[in-house]
């Protein structure tokens, strides 16, 4: 299709494990990412859930080219992300930025707002012309809706919600056209997320961005992406349209996930369809043979043990999900 | 277990009337707490609600007697446990207050756990000092402890450090070492904050669960309008050091008194609908050494008025007597009628 900006395959990250401390080897691999397909078309968001260790930060660094993959390709505009180099890759690569989660940390507290969202044009000179730059840095904080007076102002005179404002005003300095958000409103306060989640909706009908929204809160997800991946031990266990994922979800894990979500409104307590998983996410170090979520699962057979479901269309699972028994049940409006 | 002089048992479990606590810092008095009031009855739960920022915290640490002094001081107001004012009594009574009557659960489990000694050493710990038990008779209420939280493997576990544990086994290792000498009350400060969602829902129904057996009595300190939906009674909204609005939580829901907590409640987004645009809480909260003039809220406020900007801050007016509501906003007629 000629509207995807970008489409990973058979994306894989494992981090060594090694033992020594002279003679190093190896003797292991966490296997953070393990083998994502994903694409994204123009103007889209997908959004990315799962919990922690799932893998969905370490897949943020690598679309970004802030990780190398283990193996796959991530392609861009036709070309290959992994395999370029030199010019040609500091050029792409200002098509693919990036908003980090905490706004306290990922801002340089020696840096004044107006070197921070400068600083890609230190790094890319060709895009703005020095003369012009002042300017282009005051125009991307009336974008953001913030003061462009307050150029020279440090990150702690602002709050959180205004720092996540900044980060985002580096991040659309490139005029990218995919913008990978990895958890950016989880570490605001509730009626500051608002204002940063309308904010990346306003600029993405304003600019045609394509997001790739990362975030374990599922509330924030729906209401932002137009797809969503499920991500479940570096493995997307069900992708789908978000009305698919949200109203009909197939795998056992999606429909777990969903149900623990407490839903703000008292008069459904004790109505809702809540699974409890038993136990935790088991260690990407060693993942369980064949489906990785069996261990978990109170649907899983022998079956499950020996054969790893594939991420594809089943008899009773309209879009992709990696379960052998794969089934919709709606968690979510059940009464 | 030892007696506190002046207690009633049929006084109130938890009492907070007219609490003020300000921190005395090089910058200013920041006035963090503003006069908040609110109660606890046996086997119920209070949700308090907000911000960071907004006191919850604060409030939770003067009831535990735990407020850093400096820079933090209880300058007003009283905390009544079973007819007691806990501010009137020593250090020493105090100490005996918490633990046995009175426990608290963290949000960072695993920065409230020591990481040096084994998980049934600090669980011991409780038991040796606050009840004279030996080792070996400690160690084994430990393992009984963990086994009540529902920890697997809870003889062999407890020899083990906290890094050990996952982030939802080392929340109930907080848990068991609250409720190892039987409190009345527990107060969790975001108990689930750091947790997965799935790991979340363990743990809230754990705690429900322990609650319902020993009827105790829960101070439930949370930002989240989804788990306050699912378990809480009673909710308290604070906003800049006051407590803004109480009232029960189907009351709450479905008709807000003061306008935060309606402008709260509609700029969530929610899982089982999906809404256009969010709609927004314009400007920041207040910095607490410098709270605006009257109503906190009212430069962020859709109905504020030339009222609402004057001193002093509205009164805790009452909505309803039955069920019990209050709202400290002098339009609440307003808000709650739309």
């Amino acid at each position: 299709m000629s509207d995807v900006v970008l489409e990973a395959k058979g994306l894989v990250k494992h981090f060594p494990i090694t033992q020594g401390i002279v003679f190093k080897s190896k003797v292991g691999a966490v296997r953070a990412v393990d083998g994502v397909d994903l694409h994204l078309r123009r103007g889209e968001t997908l959004g990315v859930v799962g919990e922690s260790g799932c893998g969905k930060s370490t897949l943020a660094k690598l679309l970004v080219g802030l990780e190398t993959p283990t193996s796959g390709s991530i392609n861009v505009r036709g070309e290959d992300m992994v395999r370029l180099k030199g010019a040609a890759l500091r050029r792409a690569r200002r098509n693919i930025q990036m908003v980090l989660q905490d706004p306290y940390t990922s801002l340089n507290p020696r840096m004044t707002v107006g070197d921070i969202i400068g600083e890609p044009f230190q790094i890319h000179p060709e895009v703005v012309p020095k003369n012009g730059r002042q300017r282009a840095v005051q125009d991307l904080l009336d974008t953001v809706g913030l003061n462009p007076d307050h150029i020279n102002r440090y990150p702690h005179q602002f709050s959180g919600g205004q720092r996540q404002r900044i980060g985002i005003a580096r991040a659309l300095a490139l005029k990218p056209e995919i913008i990978v958000c990895d958890e950016p409103v989880s570490a605001l306060d509730v009626s500051i997320q608002a204002q940063v989640i309308n904010l990346l909706e306003r600029l993405q009908n304003e600019f045609g961005l394509s997001y790739i929204f990362i975030a374990h809160d599922l509330s924030v997800v729906r209401h932002i992406s137009d797809r969503v991946a499920v991500m479940y031990l570096g493995k997307v266990i069900e992708t789908g349209h978000d009305h698919a994922i949200y109203d009909q979800p197939t795998h056992p894990y999606t429909q777990a996930l969903l149900s623990a979500v407490p839903v703000p409104d008292p008069r459904l307590r004790g109505h809702r369809d809540q699974i409890v998983l038993e136990g935790d996410v088991p260690s990407p170090a060693n993942p369980p043979s064949g489906c990785r979520f069996r261990t978990r699962c109170w649907k899983a057979t022998q079956l499950c043990a020996e054969q790893e479901p594939l991420l594809q269309v089943r008899e009773r699972s309209p879009h992709p999900s990696a379960c052998h028994y794969a089934e919709i049940r709606d968690v979510v409006h059940r009464r | 277990m030892d007696v506190l002089p002046g207690i009633d048992p049929r006084a109130p479990l938890l009492e907070v009337s007219d609490l003020h606590v300000e921190f005395r810092t090089q910058y200013g008095v920041a006035k963090a707490i503003n006069g908040a009031n609110f109660w606890l009855s046996a086997g119920e739960t209070l949700a308090i609600l907000g911000e960071s920022g907004c006191g919850k915290s604060v409030t939770a640490q003067a009831i535990m007697g735990i407020l850093d002094t400096p820079p933090g001081y209880v300058t007003q107001g009283q905390i009544k446990y079973r007819g007691v004012d806990l501010l009137k009594l020593s250090e020493n009574e105090r100490r005996k207050v918490r633990a046995n009557r009175i426990a608290m659960i963290f949000q960072d489990a695993l920065s409230a756990l020591n990481p040096v000694y084994t998980v049934g050493f600090q669980l011991g710990e409780v038991f040796r000092k606050h009840r004279g038990m030996s080792r070996s008779a400690a160690k084994q209420r430990a393992i009984e402890l963990l086994d009540q939280v529902k920890i697997p493997a809870a003889r062999t576990r407890v020899d083990d450090y906290p890094h050990q544990f996952s982030g939802g086994m080392r929340q109930r290792v907080m848990i068991a070492m609250a409720l190892a000498l039987d409190p009345e009350v527990l107060i969790a400060d975001e108990p689930t904050t750091a947790l997965d969602v799935t790991v979340q829902a363990q743990i809230m129904g754990l705690l429900a669960d322990l609650q319902r057996e020993r009827n105790m009595g829960l101070i439930l300190i949370t930002h989240d309008m989804g788990v306050v939906a699912d378990v809480a009674d009673r909710i308290s909204v604070m906003y800049a050091g006051r407590v803004v609005e109480e009232a029960p939580v189907y009351d709450i829901y479905s008709r807000p008194a003061h306008p935060y907590t309606r402008a709260l409640l509609e700029s969530i987004p929610r899982l089982d609908m999906k809404g256009q645009q969010l709609s927004v809480i314009r400007g920041l909260p207040p910095v607490l050494t410098d709270v605006p003039k009257g109503c906190a809220f009212n430069p962020r406020c859709a109905y504020a008025r030339d009222a609402c900007r004057q001193d002093p801050a509205p009164p805790v007016y009452q909505v309803s007597q039955q069920p019990h509501r209050t709202a400290r906003c002098h339009f609440f007629r307003e808000v709650i009628g739309e």
